[in-house]
């Protein structure tokens, strides 16, 4: 509620004298955000510095834990670049598994993101049903690997774990299981009037600006620019997988919603190719613990964008240099500029639109009003709050889809 | 035990409030602890209830090591909770700090900072071992009156069996297995 | 099979036409070269990459503490997938000042402000703002990523306290 551009939100049930350093800095002029500054570094562990005291192999599992959604993407980008540098020749077999992990991984992050989004905006039945389909993705992950998250299928030259036949087959069938409640929720959610009343022109990022801002993975996509690192500078079989790029001319919330969920469809396809394609042999090569002195370079596209690392050796069982850019650090210039111009209702679902870690919005927001000088401090969940029932007073109620969704 | 403090006693053990802080996890125990919520593993028929506000929680379920930036905040957040409280480690890196034992922005497991009740290891710790340590927390909420009317209770049946089957051996003295909730 | 490398070689052919660099001591992979360069030719090289040859991707900042030197790695891409991972070391003094790069590529503000907070280097030209990725308690003067630095608690085979 407001009264004179003077904002009366209600706070968040976190003390503000809590005095924690908050993510987002928001100002505001009436309802719009006039100005937004993007203040991360909320979960510096310190984790490039611990990888120079640890071997290479130590630090396949140190750097699958810098995000456990993406666990996959930095292993596999991590041993790619030790691979190179050793000169190891992994087995085509390998390399297929690798994919199908990395696919399986996209999709239980495609599908972990549908449901935040759904419940960002007050879609609630959207979050329970695209984390109960994710488990189908999960028990899948955890056939193959051990675990739901944090796989350790990699080894450095290749993978550790080898797939039955059989196991083959229940892959098949959780993609059968998991494109038709897909196909459900392209229908149910991409057509559903107020999902599109809710999402559409809320977080534009136009090309130029994507562009000129170094935006990645589905962000940079939905603005229309074809970029993917499975198409651009692939590594293992990518090349031999037949699969398009999904892009999106929306450049809006709603455009990287369609990204995701196409994209879902897309990783289906592949994984039934790779499961058809894959060829006998050997998992893994040996590779000895000392790597020649060298630099490598190497990029993955993990579920939310380009990946990045880079290691430099020194001829010892020990990396001289770890650098590891993950991809939502590549969308932060650009979420300020999806924020300016916004409504505040609309800044939980344009910052959950990259697909931040959680703990990004574990946060707290700073909100000033540009003429009153006013501060307030909201959280995460009371920010929410109020832009679900904002929205409920401009008539857009995602309460009446929550029961549609359950109705089919 | 005083009427109010059973009834405090009783609705506490039937829905705790629980509050979720990430100390500097990678995320995948807190998606864990998402998924508990989520129809599959449903911990909400155990009458369990995710809070906002420290204020309100009798639970802080905890995930991550504590890194330097989280560690103020997570003492402050567990001072504001009232008596009796409760502290899960959800997780390696919550009961040890795991891989990141050894990071200069880590300080180490939860309990470096504040007292842990309850440890959930596993990287990630399942929701069904959440789960199983939530269950198991709230065993230990209930009350020295009610543990020996279960006992009591406990015995009453084994006597019962032995008299219905009679050659099932004497049951010991003071049954200790019958305790089991 | 051998590769030549036409693409990869023709970038460092170009820079040695419009600079004059020594290309010798690169190197060159399948879509990667990696090339060392003087300081002060580095910033018009990056230009011209950007500018002419379409490597308008800037995928990270690497620094690093050689011992002797601080190096910089910028890593850019273009369209066809080729990272140039374009190298410089300056002297190791107090304060190392570097220029920034945002005129080039606005989106390399978190990269710059990574090097300031855990290399302890000045970028010049970078606007104010909070430290990253540091926490705000952390001390000032600290800087993890140098070689001399060393954390309290390193050696992970020691038992740790707790469980």
């Amino acid at each position: 509620m407001e009264k004179d551009n003077r904002i009366m939100i209600p706070l968040g049930p976190q003390h503000p004298a809590l005095e924690e350093p908050e993510s987002f800095n928001l100002l505001l002029e009436g309802e719009r955000i006039a100005a937004a500054s993007v203040l991360i570094g909320y979960n510096h562990r310190g984790m490039e510095k611990a990888a120079e005291s640890r071997t290479y192999v130590q630090n396949i599992y140190l750097l699958e834990r810098i995000c456990g959604i993406c666990s996959h993407s930095h292993s596999t980008c991590y041993v790619q670049t030790v691979e190179a540098l050793a000169g190891a020749e992994v087995p085509r077999r390998a390399l297929y598994l690798r994919a199908l992990i990395g696919e399986l991984e996209r999709i239980h992050s495609h599908l972990l993101w549908l449901g935040i989004a759904g419940h960002e905006i007050g879609f609630l039945s959207l979050f329970m049903y695209a984390w109960r389909d994710r488990e189908i993705v999960m028990d899948t992950l955890e056939m193959l690997t051990g675990n739901r998250i944090n796989y350790g299928m990699n080894a450095i030259g290749g993978v550790r774990r080898d797939i039955t036949p059989e196991q083959a087959q229940k892959v098949l069938e959780a993609v059968d299981a998991l494109q038709a409640r897909t196909e459900y929720y392209e229908k149910a959610v991409l057509g559903e009037e107020t999902v599109a009343q809710r999402l559409i022109g809320v977080g534009k990022l136009l090309k130029e600006d994507a562009l000129r801002l170094d935006a990645a993975g589905p962000v940079l996509r939905a603005s229309g620019v074809a970029r993917d690192i499975r198409k651009d500078d692939p590594n293992g079989i990518y090349p031999e997988l037949d699969f398009n790029v999904i892009t999106d001319t929306h450049a809006d919330v709603f455009g990287r919603t369609v990204v995701r969920v196409l994209e879902l469809m897309e990783s289906y396809k592949m994984i039934r190719q790779i499961i058809q394609q894959m060829p006998e042999g050997p998992i893994a090569v040996k590779v000895p613990a000392r790597i020649p002195a060298g630099e490598a370079f190497m990029r993955y596209e993990a579920p939310r964008g380009e990946d990045v690392h880079y290691t430099r050796s020194n001829g010892t069982d020990k990396p001289d240099r770890v650098k590891v850019r993950a991809p939502t650090l590549a969308n932060s210039a650009a979420i300020a500029h999806m924020l300016e111009g916004g409504y505040l209702a609309d800044a939980p679902i344009v910052i959950a639109a990259i697909d931040p870690c959680f703990s990004c919005t574990d946060r707290s927001v700073r909100v000033v009003d540009a003429r009153s000088g006013e501060e307030k401090l909201f959280d995460w969940e009371g920010l929410r709050k109020y832009s679900v029932a904002w929205y409920a007073k401009q008539g857009v109620d995602l309460s009446a889809a929550s029961m549609r969704l359950r109705g089919d | 035990m005083k009427t109010i403090e059973r009834i405090i006693n009783w609705s506490r053990l039937k829905s705790p409030w629980i509050i979720h802080f990430n100390s500097g996890a990678c995320n995948a125990c807190d998606i864990e602890v998402l998924a508990a919520l989520t129809p599959r593993y449903d911990v909400e028929r155990f009458g369990v209830q995710l809070k906002g506000s420290p204020r309100h929680a009798d639970v802080l379920v905890c995930s991550g090591p504590v890194t330097l930036q989280q560690r103020d905040r997570l003492t402050t957040i567990y001072q504001q909770m009232p008596e009796p409280k409760f502290v899960i480690a959800v997780g390696t890196c919550a009961c040890s700090a795991g891989v990141f034992d050894g990071c200069y922005c880590v300080e180490g497991g939860i309990d470096t900072t504040i007292p842990v009740n309850m440890y959930v290891p596993g990287c990630p710790a399942k929701p069904e071992a959440i789960i199983d340590g939530v269950v198991k927390l709230l065993g230990t909420l209930e009350s020295e009156e009610s543990k020996a009317k279960k006992k009591k209770k406990a015995r009453k049946g084994a006597a019962e069996v032995v008299q219905a089957a009679p050659t099932i051996p004497e049951p010991p003295k003071e049954p200790e297995e019958a305790k089991k909730a | 099979m051998e590769a030549n490398f036409e693409r990869e070689n023709g970038v460092l052919a170009r820079l040695n036409e419009r600079f004059g660099l020594d290309i010798q001591g690169a190197a060159v992979k399948h879509n990667r070269v990696y090339l060392s360069i003087p300081e002060e030719a580095f910033m018009e090289a990056l230009k011209f990459l950007r500018n002419e040859l379409d490597f308008s991707h800037l995928c990270a900042i690497t620094g690093l503490d050689t011992g002797e030197n601080f190096e910089f790695l910028y890593h850019i891409a273009e369209p066809g997938g080729i990272v140039v991972t374009l190298k410089y070391k300056t002297k190791r003094e107090d304060p190392v000042v570097i220029q920034t790069v945002l005129p080039v590529y606005p989106g390399a503000t978190f990269y710059e402000r990574e090097l300031e907070g855990l290399l302890g280097v000045t970028v010049e030209g970078l606007p104010e703002g909070r430290q990253y990725p540091l926490p705000d308690n952390w001390p000032k003067g600290q800087y993890p990523l140098r070689k001399d630095w060393k954390p309290a608690k390193q050696n992970i085979d020691e038992p740790t306290k707790g469980v």
